[in-house]
């Protein structure tokens, strides 16, 4: 992971304004269609920003009076053409390339941790060399029988090595005494892992181990393992069993469900047993040591899956009431139940059953100690590398302590630097690949139909790029803020002057080609766009220059005659007067309440939703299927932060003419529905910041008349004409004589929302006031800008 | 130009249009509907489909012209209801009766017929694309003889009175896109729907309800479910107020539509008069008859307006 200077940290991020774009990993997909489109939208998005041209026009053909041509647009789109972004995007939400940004205080540890990691990975890597020089020429110092006495021996009760390699019989150890079994039919055999030979299971080929005692009940603890190697997909059948199949499966097992290992104790199949396995199949066509350890409570949670030694957390647990005896009198086999159910195609080496549960260290040791101690009993030279690697491990592990000490510092080390990427972020940026950037002209837009190759370059009608510019992103960057350039200071001053004016001084601020409008005041533009360039693109500096302003500080106020000359207000005869925008609604809201968050930055918060609006559109495995409501302060933080599901995008803005985010928007249209009036009357977010809003105003006094005032000061910033106050305080009136008598409809009310209710006030009290705020958050006032 | 008239001979433009327009209705499926669309742009006030009559001088055009600016059948239409069914069984085994199939069976498609049609990534990797005619029986019903499958006895009995369009055709080899053509006319999101152009275009005789709304399935087979999108009933570049409003399967139909618990009609009216009040004073003060916020207006009713920006 590379590590960035704050300084280049700030420019590495910034290509990821070119990452916004819809991405997709369909299965259906053509990957060459979608990395044209990729690069069209990326083409479009900057026309639309920085040039306010809609260049996609040329996608398909030129037009006769339209000076930006098709050549144009390919040529535009190359230097977009040339990410090492991959077309599919796994579903997953780092899909690089990626830059990890950690949280401020931490960067300058995380650039420390750089060096260091490959510095303590040098170290672990010595230690390991020398190591295996000690491996390679002090063999004698593993020795097998050491190994082998480390294995778990107490409460042992049977032990079966499956290692014969010939014939129908085979060893049992029960109790430490060695027993014979011989089974009628003849037993497969195949290359085994702990020692030369195992068995290999079939219909025929399983074991039965008449008369041997297992010390098993549904309410002791006990333990039961077996190096297993499945030789082909979806093998499903016991490995070990102890189950009567015609008595209601009662008894136990160790269980292989297509390639997924578990096993089951039973009293009475279904309804009174216990059954976990793995969620994952285990990898065929390799060893794996299974053990299954119970500690006689009686519930699933106590029957624990090890497999190579590691406890397994991929459990599904799909049977877990046990209250009765497993005991059975069929005898105990190896590769099948009572009747059928063999794991055919299984190989089986050293079934182990022990009457008490081992700990997990136990469980480790048995897993690799087993394997070790076989192996050291060989002759270096007849061992394969696959071996070697094992019993090299074994010598790391036990036999080289320098190599443990770095390994754990190195540990430590990665440990410290994942914590800081979790607690950071990833940011998605753009990443040139090194051949010249390139696309092709395509004939009608289709991805199929390449016609002419060309290269990253400007269009024809603008000024020419400087010819010290290189051909890429950083080249079209520096054009685009060059003096010279005509329209990017211009596009973006207007863009700004729309956001606090509601209109541009081109009112289309998306075109300003020959479809787009003429400026209403073509000269201050100019102005305010060079001196926009010269004072360093400052945009703090250029809104001030706008809110400072008579045209924005004049009264909205109109009459007759300005409506008559100047209806839409393009002259500025009057303050711009329009509704807020979706997120300014319910910040608004929050704030003249006192409930809005004023932190910056973190993972996006899923507040307030009406139920089901997800779950609408989403496919089934989407990890955003289900909306799950966060809590506390993530309900109030501004609505920049409202997670964005593209498919289903937050209802309560939605409503409010939010794009979609799926393509770019420079001028969101503003429409007047009532949908929009149901949300703000009846969203529970405003509904609660209702509350808060009036239980701050009764707080602030104990008069009517200034709680009423302290309202309108934070909603409408002024206090109410006479005439308004009648109306207010017979709402007033009416609503506090309402929730007297119904204090139980107060109740109701004052539970919308997750905050607490203000259980000092008085219930009735505030409930109307609650509504009299909501009645003033409807206002007109209210929600224009 | 088969239906030209002495204007349009006077007035080339203007046949032009009527020829253009009239060919891409039929061409179109999204401009198509755009026509529907004059009723509202020459500003009668109703739909052209509930009275082509009305349509009065406008736009320099004479009634006689607008007439004959009509498609060649009078729309008769005053609603339309349609079923979108995600993940239905196949034309194939329902009314799109194939016979030449069965001598098909098990044999490549051939070239003539898939033409160098693109493969998704989930059949490219097949070595051969076999034809597998339907394994249901088909009959003739009606008078009009329709060949309808087995699969469907109920609906067998009705085909004289249904309309089947076997001619349709798509180059969208997936769902996703194809849904999106069908629903849009183009397999590219952004364009408005179905019911937004017949909102725009027909309008509404009823100032108290949407025009256009859409009624979204709840899947039984939530495991095969194909997603959709809200995309789907956008109203595209067309003004917001013709996107369809969408009931909901659960929770309340329409957002928001339910008062707070604790809140009464009684206390909603109260404050409804009360915003109305105001928000009446505040446009005198200020002078400008446009309200912002739909909850303004006196009578409550699903109006939709657009709003002029100030």
């Amino acid at each position: 992971m590379t590590c960035y200077p704050t300084q280049r940290l700030t420019s590495r991020l910034r290509p990821a304004f070119n990452r916004c774009n819809i991405t997709t990993n369909e299965g259906g997909i053509i990957d060459e269609e979608y990395k044209v489109l990729y690069a069209r939208d990326r083409t479009e998005t900057t026309s639309a920003v920085w040039l306010a041209l809609t260049t996609g026009c040329a996608v398909c053909h030129d037009h006769k009076f339209d000076p930006i041509h098709k050549k144009d647009f390919y040529s535009l789109s190359a230097f977009f053409n040339n990410t090492t972004q991959p077309v599919r995007d796994g579903n997953v939400a780092n899909n690089p390339p990626i830059v990890v940004v950690p949280l401020p205080h931490e960067r300058d540890r995380y650039k420390e941790l750089g060096p260091l990691l490959a510095q303590s990975q040098q170290a672990v890597d010595q230690a390991k060399a020398e190591a295996k020089k000690a491996f390679d020429t002090e063999p004698q110092r593993v020795v097998a029988a050491e190994i082998l006495a480390g294995l778990p021996s107490d409460g042992l009760a049977v032990q079966a090595l499956l290692s014969e390699g010939n014939g129908n019989a085979v060893g049992v150890m029960v109790n430490g005494q060695l027993q014979v079994r011989t089974d009628n039919s003849p037993l497969e055999w195949a290359e085994g892992h702990i020692a030369p030979q195992a068995l290999l299971i079939s219909e025929k080929s399983n074991v039965q181990l008449q008369h041997v005692e297992v010390p098993f009940e549904f309410d002791t603890p006990f333990t039961y393992s077996a190096w297993i190697y499945l030789t082909k997909d979806n093998i499903t059948g016991a490995v070990i069993a102890k189950m009567d199949v015609n008595t209601d499966y009662r008894g136990f097992d160790l269980y292989v469900e297509g390639g997924r290992v578990g096993g089951h104790l039973i009293h009475k199949w279904q309804e009174n047993a216990l059954k976990v396995t793995t969620q994952n199949a285990l990898p065929k066509e390799r060893w794996h040591h299974v053990t299954l350890t119970y500690d006689g409570k009686a519930k699933a949670e106590g029957l624990k899956i090890y497999v190579n030694g590691e406890l397994r957390t991929d459990r599904q647990v799909t049977a877990d009431k046990l209250s009765g005896t497993i005991k059975t009198e069929v005898p105990l086999r190896i590769g099948a139940r009572s009747v059928a159910t063999q794991a055919s195609g299984t190989r089986v080496n050293d079934v182990r059953l022990y009457g008490r549960q081992l700990a997990a260290d136990e469980v480790q040791r048995l897993a690799i100690n087993t394997r070790v101690g076989y192996l050291a009993q060989l002759p270096r030279a007849s061992l394969k590398p696959a071996d070697l690697d094992d019993l090299f491990a074994y010598w790391l592990a036990n036999f080289a302590p320098g190599y443990n000490e770095s390994l754990a510092a190195h540990r430590a080390l990665q440990g410290e630097e994942k914590a800081i990427r979790d607690r950071g972020t990833v940011a998605h940026v753009m990443q040139e690949r090194n051949e010249e950037a390139e696309a092709f002209i395509l004939e009608r837009g289709e991805y199929d139909q390449r016609r002419d190759r060309v290269t990253a370059e400007t269009p024809h009608s603008l000024p020419p790029m400087a010819s010290d510019l290189p051909k890429n992103r950083l080249g079209l960057a520096k054009w685009l803020v060059s003096p010279e350039h005509p329209l990017t200071a211009r596009v973006t001053v207007n863009r700004f002057w729309q956001e606090v004016f509601g209109t541009g001084l081109v009112a289309t601020s998306g075109d300003f080609g020959i479809s787009g409008q003429l400026p209403s005041h073509p000269e201050l533009l100019d102005w305010l766009a060079v001196e926009f360039r010269e004072k360093g693109w400052d945009v703090k500096q250029l809104i001030r220059s706008f809110v400072c302003s008579a045209t924005y500080r004049q009264s909205a106020q109109t009459t007759e005659q300005k409506l008559a000359v100047d209806p839409a207000n393009r002259l500025m005869s009057r303050g711009p007067r329009f509704r807020m925008d979706a997120e300014m609604v319910r910040d608004y809201a929050l704030a003249s309440a006192g409930l809005l968050s004023t932190k910056i930055g973190g993972p996006s918060v899923k507040p307030y939703q009406p139920d089901g609006v997800w779950e609408a559109v989403a496919m089934t495995p989407s990890n955003t299927r289900f909306y799950k409501r966060d809590s506390g302060e993530s309900l109030y933080r501004r609505s920049m932060y409202t997670f964005w599901k593209r498919s289903a995008p937050p209802a309560s803005m939605d409503i409010f003419n939010a794009p979609s985010r799926e393509t770019c928007t420079v001028r969101r249209e503003r429409t007047n529905t009532p949908l929009q009036a149901l949300a703000t009357l009846n969203d529970p977010q405003l509904i609660e910041a209702a509350r808060h809003l009036a239980a701050r105003a009764i707080e602030s006094a104990s008069d009517l008349e200034l709680r009423i005032d302290f309202m309108a000061m934070r909603l409408l910033a002024r206090k109410l004409e006479p005439n308004e106050r009648e109306i207010i305080d017979g709402s007033l009136k009416s609503l506090l004589a309402h929730y007297q008598a119904q204090p139980n409809a107060a109740n109701e009310l004052l539970h919308v929302g997750e905050s607490p209710v203000q259980d000092k006030l008085n219930p009735s009290e505030l409930a109307a006031f609650t509504m009299l705020a909501n009645e003033l958050m409807n206002l007109d006032e209210v929600v224009t800008k | 130009m088969t239906n030209s008239s002495s204007n349009s001979q006077l007035n080339p433009f203007a046949a032009f249009q009527q020829a253009y327009a009239r060919r891409r209705f039929l061409t179109s499926t999204a401009q198509g509907l755009g026509y529907a669309a004059l009723g509202t742009l020459l500003g009668t006030g109703t739909s052209l489909a509930a009275n082509p009559n009305s349509i009065s001088g406008n736009g320099g055009l004479s009634p006689e012209r607008l007439q004959q600016m009509l498609p060649h059948f009078a729309p008769k239409a005053k609603h339309v209801i349609y079923l979108h069914m995600v993940g239905g069984p196949s034309q194939m085994d329902l009314y799109d009766y194939k016979p030449q199939m069965n001598d098909w069976y098990d044999k490549d498609l051939p070239e003539s017929i898939r033409n160098g049609q693109r493969l998704t990534t989930m059949t490219s990797g097949q070595s051969r694309f076999p034809i597998a005619p339907s394994k249901y029986k088909f009959a003739q019903h009606g008078k009009s003889g329709m060949w309808v499958s087995e699969l469907l006895p109920y609906t067998s009995r009705m085909v004289d009175d249904m309309c089947f369009i076997r001619s349709m055709h798509t180059e969208a080899i997936n769902h996703e896109p194809a849904i999106t053509f069908i629903q849009t006319g183009n397999q590219v999101t952004g364009r408005p729907c179905l019911g937004s152009w017949l909102s725009y275009g027909l309008g509404s005789e009823n100032e108290n309800l949407p025009t256009f709304v859409v009624l979204v399935a709840d899947p039984t087979n939530q495991e095969q479910v194909q997603a959709i999108s809200a995309r789907l009933w956008t109203a595209g570049y067309l003004p917001g107020q013709h996107a369809g409003v969408s009931f909901r399967t659960k929770g309340d139909p329409i957002l928001f539509i339910n008062n707070p618990p604790g809140v009464s009609s009684e206390v909603r009216r109260t404050t409804l008069d009360g915003i109305s009040a105001l928000n009446q004073l505040a446009y005198q003060k200020l002078g400008d008859p446009k309200p912002k916020h739909a909850s303004s207006n006196t009578r409550w009713r699903f109006e939709c307006k657009p709003v002029c920006l100030n």
